[in-house]
């Protein structure tokens, strides 16, 4: 199943991004993280037939993409899922909303205007929350929650799930190729195995998970979760980071850049 | 029925994040991770495990497409109801930051959505109570399903009010959730399918590992599972034929495209819906041009757009290369 | 250092009455012995181990370590003495990278994150891996998994070593690595494998289980190239013995 296989590649990929020595790998990530949520925020809320607005955000995508030297054309595929969904919601506005208005002067069909807008913002919202995860590894995201006080065992549980997904994405692999080979003929699993397939996988699962929690304890595991080697502090680029792009975002959220820049040119 | 970040409004999705949160807190407090440390270990295993079985194909009986396992209900079967929950969104934040699969933004609702209902009301309302009085494979068939097209109803619902709310489609809402709903019925009678064969399998093997077992409990085989799989089927198929029949007889093609858009990824189903979405796009391409056929005074305007985007990208990416190229300077000095 | 040693009296267990695991087991090991555990599938070499770190508690019959007797108010203590290496390395290994997998024993026991670096880098050096510390696990192989995993536990200093089949899923160059590594160590190790040409290698001493039963207890050279004894268990001569 090429499926499963893309999967655990797609994990090692993002991986190996944010494990590069780039300058925006080194911001801390409780700064990135809220810097993304602010950005998707500051994205979404513009208004439905605001066009130049939200067009006026892709500065900060376009920023990091080339400070993290990343590529931009290897994210595109984490559109796959996005796009057809917010096209397909989107597509639907210039039929319903028949509505012409103004803009900037000329009268546009405002269906139109809004599902650019939508697509927009579908398209800014995943970028940046790739950005995030392609310059930030889960473990300093992770220590990220510790500091947003999301208590220690949900955030060990969270790594733990992390840690196993690619040890039970491999043997969901293994087990439906083995079922492949004997029946070729099947396009997925035939109903008389859904109980057993899943269930014999669920049980080995509860027993590494009991396997697991031995090797804890014979560790000297006592109901404490302490781990996160490095202490990461705050430095004085992280903060300048923050409010540099914070500023951005404010500014280009409450006044109309774009159009101002334009209104330069022409005078 | 991930959510994107865009089809969510800020408010919306704030709103949904102090939900989610409150709830998430509560569970924190009631699963007592604390007091059982072995919790913590099973709850991320069991996370992986249903992150992974959701990749798995089920093939639909009489039909060609297939279905997935239903994550909430299964783990509220096996954890409990808040053990499960917390466990959930393990898996959502994961979908969400590493495939894609669902906004950041957007993550309030979609725990709320998928999580919240699953394991809370699918837990706590159907199987506990009906688990009581003693477990039986006709009872777990039986709590799954319901389990499985209630929280999936009301999980669709909340889609539905959630966009409305957010003002992102210009869709009635009654449209809009006369077409969510039925849908979700058909998946969430699947979902429900696929999860009570993998619990009627715990259940003849290792019974204990269920939420709200007893230790007593014995094992019977007044009936098969796959006698009563046949007779699932069967009305499966029945419900499935007369949901087709309601769907051909309804002369708006544009509905069922809405749905696919909603229950994208749940029901795999080759069909003519994407081409005929294809049409639809190309039909909206050459819809009415007088967008830009505005008069003077507005394509100076126009130009000043494009001139500024031009201006701002480029004193942009100018900036970033400028300042790339002092880091590395000082970098080798 | 004559404080090391392990004491099993007519240990018993089982997990249903009348299907016992382990009868009637009676073993001393003590100081820098090195003992293979081998026995046929199922024999009860893996529930023996785990017996030693009190992992099975409802048994019959007493266990000391060092003089502690095993039972539920003692683990701690006892657990902190001995390092068990699971067969399965990614059931043991469960944080993310080689670092944080092998500080998890001397964070749990109350380090300074110094001391912890320290351990750590020792550990690593030990088992040849410094490479690897930041490596993720998942993407590591089998081999390094299973170094990490022997790293894991000497972080925490242990004097006594367990390991339930450690050269399965190792190919014949980390093998070889890995009877090395053994053979470097000079803590009471009890190692449990079909592997006979590991045990050749690496022990002493061997002890022969069959069915919860201990047959043969004698040292390696006697108990491995007795063919009719092995055979009569269920096992065969090790490979380097049969062609001679």
């Amino acid at each position: 199943m090429s499926k499963i296989s893309g999967a655990i590649h797609e994990i090692h990929h993002m991986d190996t991004l944010s494990s590069r020595d780039q300058w925006v790998n080194q911001i801390h990530p409780l700064v990135k993280f809220v810097l993304t949520l602010v950005y998707i925020s500051a994205v979404v809320s513009f208004h439905k037939y605001d066009v130049a607005g939200v067009a006026g955000m892709a500065v900060y995508p376009a920023a990091v993409f080339i400070l993290a030297d990343l590529s931009f054309l290897d994210s595109l595929k984490r559109l796959r899922l996005v796009l057809p969904l917010v096209c397909f919601v989107g597509i639907l506005n210039p039929f319903l909303d028949n509505n012409v208005i103004l803009f900037q002067g000329i009268p546009v069909s405002a269906g139109i205007l809004s599902m650019a807008t939508l697509v927009m913002k579908g398209i800014f919202s995943v970028l940046a929350s790739y950005l995030l995860i392609a310059t930030t590894s889960v473990e300093k995201l992770c220590y990220a929650f510790c500091l947003l006080h999301i208590p220690r065992a949900a955030v060990t549980q969270f790594l733990l799930t992390y840690r196993y997904i690619t040890v039970l994405l491999g043997e969901v692999d293994r087990i439906t190729q083995a079922y492949m080979l004997r029946a070729p003929q099947q396009k997925g699993i035939h109903f008389k195995a859904w109980g057993s397939l899943a269930g014999l996988l669920l049980l080995r699962s509860m027993d590494r998970a009991n396997e697991v929690y031995e090797s804890m304890l014979l560790r000297g595991f006592q109901g404490d979760y302490q781990y996160m080697r490095e202490r990461i502090s705050f430095r004085f680029w992280d903060i300048l980071y923050f409010v540099f792009w914070a500023a951005v975002f404010i500014l280009f959220r409450l006044y109309p850049i774009v159009l101002l820049a334009g209104a330069v040119f022409q005078r | 029925m991930h959510m994107a970040d865009a089809l969510v409004a800020p408010a919306v999705a704030g709103t949904m994040y102090v939900c989610s949160t409150a709830a998430a807190a509560y569970s924190v407090k009631k699963a007592r991770l604390d007091a059982d440390p072995k919790k913590v270990p099973v709850m991320g295993v069991m996370g992986a495990f249903v992150f992974a079985t959701q990749m798995i194909n089920f093939t639909i009986p009489g039909t060609g497409s297939s279905g997935h396992l239903c994550g909430g209900m299964l783990l509220s079967a096996l954890l409990g109801p808040y053990a499960g929950f917390l466990t959930m969104i393990g898996v959502l934040l994961i979908q969400c930051l590493l495939f894609a699969d669902g906004g950041l933004l957007a993550l309030g609702c979609n725990v709320w959505n998928m999580a919240f209902y699953g394991c809370f009301l699918g837990s706590l309302l159907i199987w506990k109570p009906m688990m009581k009085q003693g477990m039986s494979k006709v009872k777990i068939v039986a709590a799954s399903i319901l389990g499985c097209v209630l929280t999936l109803q009301l999980g669709a619902f909340s889609v539905t009010l959630e966009t409305l709310a957010s003002g992102i489609t210009e869709l009635p809402f009654a449209v809009f959730a006369g077409t969510m709903q039925p849908i979700h019925i058909a998946i969430g009678f699947v979902e429900g399918l696929i999860t009570a064969a993998v619990l009627v399998f715990v259940y003849e093997s290792r019974p204990e590992l269920l939420f709200c077992s007893t230790d007593a409990e014995k094992k019977e085989g007044r009936f098969s599972f796959q006698h009563t799989m046949a007779i699932l089927a069967v009305s499966a198929m029945l419900i499935g034929g007369l949901l087709s029949l309601a769907a051909s007889s309804n002369p708006d093609g544009l509905e069922w495209s809405i749905e696919k858009v909603a229950g994208s990824t749940e029901l795999e189903a080759e069909g003519g819906v994407y081409e005929a979405a294809d049409s639809i796009q190309e039909t909206t391409s050459l819809l009415p041009d007088y967008a830009w056929r505005g008069s003077e005074s507005a394509s100076g305007t126009v130009f000043s757009g494009i001139a500024g985007g031009i201006a701002v990208t480029a004193v942009c990416v100018g900036a970033c290369y400028l300042f790339k190229f002092f880091r590395k300077d000082r970098k080798t000095t | 250092m004559s404080h090391i040693h392990i004491d099993m009296e007519k240990v018993s267990f089982g997990y249903e009455k009348g299907n016992e695991i382990l009868r009637q087991i009676t073993f001393h090991a003590s100081e820098t012995d090195s003992v293979g555990l081998i026995g046929a599938n199922g024999m009860g070499k893996s529930t023996f181990l785990k017996m030693l770190v009190g992992l099975n508690l409802n048994f019959t019959g007493s266990i000391r370590i060092e003089e502690i007797p095993v039972q539920a108010g003692t683990l701690a203590q006892i657990r902190s003495r001995i390092g068990y290496v699971f067969q399965d390395s990614d059931s043991q290994l469960f944080m993310n990278t080689a670092y944080e997998d092998v500080a998890f024993a001397p964070r749990n026991y109350g380090l300074p994150e110094e001391e912890v670096e320290k351990r750590v880098e020792k550990a690593l050096r030990m088992t040849g891996i410094a490479h690897l510390k930041e490596k993720q696990i998942y993407k590591m192989s089998g081999g390094e998994k299973k170094l990490v995993s022997i790293a894991t536990i000497l972080s925490m200093t242990p004097d006594i070593i367990l390991m339930d089949e450690p050269s399965i899923a190792l190919d014949p160059r980390n093998r070889r690595n890995l009877i090395h590594i053994l053979n470097s160590f000079d803590h009471l190790k009890i190692i449990a494998s079909h592997d006979l040409d590991l045990i050749l290698d690496t022990c002493e001493r061997t002890v022969l289980m069959t069915n919860g039963k201990i047959i043969a207890d004698g040292l390696t050279k006697d108990i491995l190239t007795d063919k009719m004894l092995l055979e009569e268990n269920g096992l065969e001569l090790p490979f380097c013995m049969q062609y001679k």
